[in-house]
């Protein structure tokens, strides 16, 4: 009963990992740039939406308005940094990628100083009792959202037209220029996906942990190596090493706790 | 249809293309011949808009067509097919045809995938497997095809015949001669196999260090001695 507990927990755990994973994936796997920002993105939107929740406006309502805000700046950076850095430098672009993660730190512990604040589950109230295993209802839903997530990109990427330009780009991207696909929007639409992922992971893992300045560094990592397990390319993959890495790390912190982490 | 006058095109500093004029008339095949580095690529990449000219004027179909975007250059009807093939490997034959109509309606899209099929009959059987395990003379079909798929009245086509077999070389001229004849495509083909395409194009001309020496029509051309000795090596 207690391992049945531990891969569940573990599952639920990877759901988070995997959030972050995928939107790592999908900039790694169309553009090519490895995205340092990911996380950070996801801390400064949980900002965001904790100052929202506090002004009384509804979850649902700042769930979606931090997505928008997600698209509002993938569209920024990469209409006005990683547009102009293409041209000049693949490193540059990466190098933007953390430059962010320090700018968003700065400015999160400045405005919002660095005392850990305590976030709002989604759905708060006693945990799930099935069969003696204990389930959160705020790690359910955010389990919920990562699967129902990993369908929507999916599809977007293998089954319309714009996914499978943005997965062009990745592998030639003079080949999809030359055959007029408007590769500037291609790129555009790739960052503000990416990043209203972001604030979705944000807010999520907020409402498990505590929000301060550096909450989603760890998360970032581990986002990293579970896309290295899914073999760095594909949204698959991603999710599946997410949910793998969730799991071995529960196990791992239960029965080697010297070596969690 | 294609009318190119007084063309400079430089990369920095460095002038490639010194005043080149061209013609292409409708259901034509021109073809253009010249050794590497005489301008070429550069010819059909500034036409095509991936590089802008310095001086001069492209007009296609009596609009002006320099310093618009491939993907504006592409809506008009003028297909760009680069040398060195540009596959998608990791894509299907089906998406790499996908993105060759980029700008279709999805009932259109089934229509040239069928019509792209009838031409290469080849890829019709393996839409589903991914374009990386086609062989060299079955790339080059696939891009062709996916040229097609944005139903293009012009084509412009870069070094068809490079590394492949001598049967895939002449299944693509072939081929290229039927969509000629038959769909009244008119295609600019940059050539490295002049004899090749001396063969099958109307009209020629020869392009020498950014400018054009010789220009004419094709059977004339291979008869000159000068052609003859440079260029078909006898």
């Amino acid at each position: 009963m207690i391992l049945l507990n531990l891969i569940i927990r573990g599952l639920i755990t990877g759901a988070i990992y995997s959030l972050t994973s995928m939107g790592i994936v999908l900039i790694l796997s169309t553009t090519l740039v490895m995205n340092f920002a990911q996380g950070d993105m996801g801390m400064l939107l949980a900002y965001f939406a904790f100052f929202m929740l506090m002004k009384n406006i509804p979850y649902p309502v700042a769930f979606a308005l931090i997505i928008l805000i997600g698209i509002l700046f993938g569209f920024l950076l990469e209409k006005y940094l990683m547009s102009r850095a293409r041209k000049t430098s693949h490193l540059g672009m990466v190098m933007i990628t953390l430059a962010l993660t320090m700018i968003f730190e700065g400015v999160a512990g400045y405005t919002f100083g660095t005392m850990p604040l305590l976030f709002p589950k989604a759905i708060g109230g006693e945990p799930f009792n099935i069969f003696g295993v204990i389930i959160d209802k705020h790690d359910l839903f955010t389990f919920i959202i990562s699967i129902l997530i990993v369908i929507i990109l999916f599809v977007i990427l293998y089954k319309t037209k714009i996914g499978i330009a943005a997965r062009s780009l990745a592998e030639d991207e003079f080949g999809a220029r030359i055959l007029g696909i408007p590769i500037n929007s291609i790129y555009l639409f790739i960052w503000m996906t990416a990043f209203s992922l972001a604030g979705i992971s944000g807010v999520l893992v907020a409402g498990r942990q505590t929000l301060e300045p550096h909450f989603m560094i760890v998360i970032q990592l581990k986002g990293f190596m579970a896309a290295v397990l899914g073999g760095m390319n594909s949204i698959v993959g991603a999710v599946l090493g997410g949910f793998l890495l969730g799991m071995i790390e529960n196990l791992v912190s239960f029965y080697m706790p010297q070596i969690k982490d | 249809m294609l009318k190119i006058e007084e063309l400079h095109v430089s990369y920095g500093p460095v002038e490639a293309l010194h005043g080149i004029s061209i013609e292409v008339k409708e259901k034509e095949i021109v073809s253009i011949l010249g050794s590497n580095g005489a301008g070429k690529s550069t010819l059909l990449k500034t036409i095509s808009g991936i590089l802008h000219p310095k001086k001069g004027v492209i007009t296609f179909e009596n609009r002006v067509i320099n310093g618009l975007d491939p993907s504006q250059i592409v809506r008009m009807g003028v297909t760009h097919i680069p040398e060195g093939r540009h596959v998608f490997p990791n894509l299907t034959i089906k998406e790499n045809l996908i993105l060759g109509g980029y700008f279709l309606k999805e009932n259109e899209v089934k229509n040239q995938i069928e019509y792209v099929a009838s031409i290469f009959p080849i890829l019709k059987e393996r839409l589903n497997s991914k374009a990386g395990t086609l062989s060299g003379g079955e790339q080059q079909m696939l891009v062709i095809g996916r040229g097609l798929m944005s139903k293009p009245k012009l084509l412009l086509l870069d070094e068809p015949s490079l590394g492949l077999a001598p049967i895939a070389v002449s299944t693509i001229f072939t081929t290229l001669q039927k969509l000629n004849q038959n769909d009244s495509l008119s295609i600019l083909l940059v050539e490295q196999n002049a004899r090749k395409a001396l063969q099958i194009s109307n009209r020629s001309y020869i392009l020498v260090n950014g400018r054009v020496v010789l220009s004419g029509e094709s059977k004339d051309l291979i008869e000159k001695d000068e052609v003859k000795k440079l260029y078909l090596g006898r």
